[in-house]
């Protein structure tokens, strides 16, 4: 192990291209694991900030919360059916003119209007026009106090705070009342306006009932999900999650190929070498955990400069543009994935060392 | 050519692996193309497909049909304009619906009230809709005959498919091009309490002669509330287009880096491990060209085996759906990247060309060699 350690010290050269392919590897894998996270984060925000265990649409929406609509006499039997708080939420995404930026220059928003406050929002619904802004509209010059104007009808809605991760189909949220959402749905969308005591959907938390017994309640006019079941209804999220994480599999085995071809080679250019060491009493074992040492020190430092590639990459990229983010877990298991690659990789040279016979040092293999 | 076959023939394992690496690449960069491209033909293929020349949004739309609403004084303001032979309404909204009495799924109405501002621009089969309830829907999705009945609480007439339209879905939904009244009713069916039902976006027509770029920009500077664009940057600049093609390009990049590299360290170990024989084979006359064609023809075998086998694993995969996401086989997609992959391969054999060609056949005397 200490030979391998000192080779590695002495000629790193041997070991360059190796570490950029390896680098390159690694960094595809927290690309591609960074892009699954900044799509998922982003689209997911508003639904995993609930308090709610529950979200109850209309049985014609497929999930959806821009197609549900819950009529009050609905709300009620979910009311009495559910156990627990039940809340109403409604939805509409909409283009917002914020002071400061050029007249087309508008930024995408989806305003909320709940009753039960989702994680970092004041426990009731703020009064008037006033809305809480997610953190990210913050880069786009959202300040508490700006006065953000919504849709053609320019709807002026005041910024009373901010809370964090709570995007939405890849957009920044606002969170105000229903009776806010329900004025300015009005006024923007005129063709999906909401009735008196209508909303999209209901949330219910601490619920004592299953989703199954809530709906047959409504007499199947009501469709629940868990929240968890609701994120994974999201359009499209659970196809691009098993397609990321398919793509990933598949990158990592390219690691384990490259790790092994290179190892390969520099055991077959070793053989002599090991010959003369086999020779001089070391074992089969510490001569492949030799080659194990180098394998998993040079996929360290691919994965070390991966991080940092990745950390630069997400500080880099602007707001707004590829939605990809560096997490601390996604770096992690990458460089985790990487380390095992290594690993499978280096087994393929085990035979070969295996096989090397010590008489080969004084030419016995002739 | 005897020596370089000969060779892969006897360390077939180690090539093998180098083969298998190239495939596996190949069949990434192959599959992640066909994800990217139908995923944006998917997402904007209704747009491509529709027949207007020129689309109009409201600022406030930001270029999403659904998201949008023109008001009337900004539909007159933009058939005023000159250079504006003609102007039709358009309008989308995603909708619940159940196709011949089937399971509820989604269905995306692309309304329009001209067939010549809106309406599907070509049909793969089929015909246009003549009356209340006919559709043109999204070849992948339906079939000639399909019945679709949108669900909500009010009633909603059922729409016959008469005419298939090849890569019209729009935000990767099966959609069905519909004249304005079944829009109207289906919106009204949904919601009880919908008010005027306003067009997303304005078709627009140029008058002969006029340049429809040209008339964009005349468009914008008309009104300040009109977003004029051609039908081509409509569906470019849709949002989440350019994110998609970025997202892409950045993973596409790192790829295409990997396979030089990986073909390049393979053939420079190899030709060190084999450099005392390659020394002995110019020391009895070996001309250095003979020794680069081999290596040339061993880096060119191996990657075309590698892109050979890529394609062969992509090939089947190209059949499938992802969700609503149709894959497909694109013969220049592929052979853009089999080219590509092969000339950077190629490439990146140079170093170990360049160690052959610094061999000197004296050092086979002294064993210099093996250095």
């Amino acid at each position: 192990m200490r030979l391998a350690l000192r080779e590695l010290h002495r000629r790193p050269g041997r070991f360059v291209v190796a570490t950029a392919i390896l680098t390159l590897i690694a960094i595809l894998l927290m690309v591609l694991g960074g892009l699954l996270d900044g799509l998922t984060a982003g689209s997911t925000g508003a639904f995993r900030a609930q308090r709610a265990s529950l979200i109850v649409y209309s049985a014609t929406a497929q999930d959806s919360l821009v197609r549900s609509r819950i009529t009050p006499a609905t709300r009620r039997t979910v009311e009495r059916s559910a156990g627990g708080k039940v809340g109403g939420l409604g939805s509409i995404q909409l283009g917002a003119r914020i002071p400061g930026r050029g007249p087309r220059d508008l930024v995408p928003v989806i305003l909320f209007g709940f009753e039960l406050p989702p994680k970092g929002l004041p426990s009731s619904p703020p009064g008037g026009r006033d809305v809480w802004a997610d953190t990210s509209l913050r880069v786009r010059g959202v300040r508490i106090g700006t006065v953000v104007r919504l849709g053609p009808a320019r709807t002026p809605v005041t910024v009373a705070g901010f809370v964090s991760d709570t995007r939405f189909s890849g957009q920044g949220t606002l969170w105000g009342s229903l009776a806010t959402w329900r004025s300015v749905l009005a006024v923007n969308r005129p063709a999906e306006q909401a009735g008196a005591g209508v909303v999209q959907a209901l949330v219910v938390e601490g619920a004592t009932q299953r989703p199954a017994a809530i709906d047959a309640a409504t007499g199947g006019a009501t469709r629940t999900l868990t929240i968890g079941g609701a994120i994974a209804a999201l359009p499209g999220l659970s196809q691009q999650q098993s397609v990321f994480n398919q793509i990933i599999g598949i990158t990592v085995a390219i690691g384990v190929i490259v790790v092994a071809l290179f190892f390969a080679l520099i055991t077959v250019e070793r053989t002599p070498l090991y010959g003369v060491l086999k020779a001089l009493g070391a074992g089969s074992r510490s001569l492949f955990e030799g080659v194990l040492v180098q394998a998993v020190a040079v996929t360290a430092a691919a994965s070390a400069i991966a991080v940092a590639a990745s950390l630069a990459l997400a500080a880099a990229i602007p707001a707004g543009s590829i939605p990809f983010v560096a997490t601390p877990q996604r770096l992690l298991t990458s460089t985790v994935y990487l380390l095992i690659a290594a690993v499978v990789g280096c087994v393929f040279s085990l035979r070969r060392i295996l096989r090397i016979d010590p008489a080969s040092a004084i030419g016995g293999e002739q | 050519m005897f020596l370089a076959l000969g060779e892969i023939r006897r360390a077939k394992a180690r090539f093998a692996l180098l083969v298998s690496a190239v495939a596996l690449l190949t069949f990434l960069i192959l599959v992640q193309q066909a994800i990217q491209t139908g995923l944006i033909t998917s997402f904007v293929g209704a747009i491509r497909v529709q027949s207007a020349p020129m689309l109009v949004y409201p600022v406030d739309g930001q270029r999403t049909l659904q998201g949008s609403v023109i008001e009337p004084a900004l539909a007159r303001a933009i058939a005023a304009v000159p250079g504006v032979a003609a102007t039709g309404p358009i309008a989308q909204r995603t909708f619940t619906a159940v196709v011949d009495g089937g399971k509820p799924s989604n269905a995306a109405l692309f309304a329009y009230r001209d067939a010549s501002l809106g309406g599907p621009g070509s049909l793969s089969s089929g015909r246009l809709p003549r009356a209340a309830g006919e559709a043109v829907g999204s070849a992948q999705d339906y079939t000639i005959g399909d019945r679709v009945r949108i669900l909500g609480p009010g009633r909603s007439p059922a729409i016959t498919v008469v005419g298939l339209a090849e890569d019209a879905q729009i935000q990767v939904t099966p959609t069905l091009f519909v004249r304005w009244g079944d829009f109207l009713a289906a919106s009204r069916a949904v919601n009880p309490d919908a008010g005027a039902v306003l067009p997303g976006a304005i078709g627009v027509r140029p008058a002969a002669g006029v340049d429809a770029a040209e008339l964009a920009r005349r468009i914008d500077r008309a009104d300040p509330e009109a977003d004029a664009l051609t039908r081509s940057a409509a569906a470019d600049r849709t949002p989440g287009v350019t994110q998609v093609r970025q997202s892409f390009q950045l993973i596409f990049l790192l790829f295409a880096l990997v396979v030089p590299l990986v073909t390049g360290l393979f053939f420079l170990i190899v030709t060190l491990q084999k450099s005392r024989s390659l020394t002995l084979l110019r020391a009895i006359g070996a001309e250095p060209r003979v020794l680069i064609r081999s290596l040339l023809l061993q880096v060119g075998l191996i990657l075309s085996g590698g892109i050979a086998l890529g394609t062969l694993l992509f090939a089947p995969l190209s059949q499938m759906t992802i969700g609503s996401l149709a894959l497909r086989f694109d013969a220049r997609s592929v052979l853009f990247w089999a080219v590509l992959l092969l000339a950077l391969g190629l490439l990146s054999a140079l170093t170990a060309a360049r160690r052959v060609l610094r061999i000197d056949p004296f050092e086979a005397t002294t064993g210099g060699g093996a250095r």
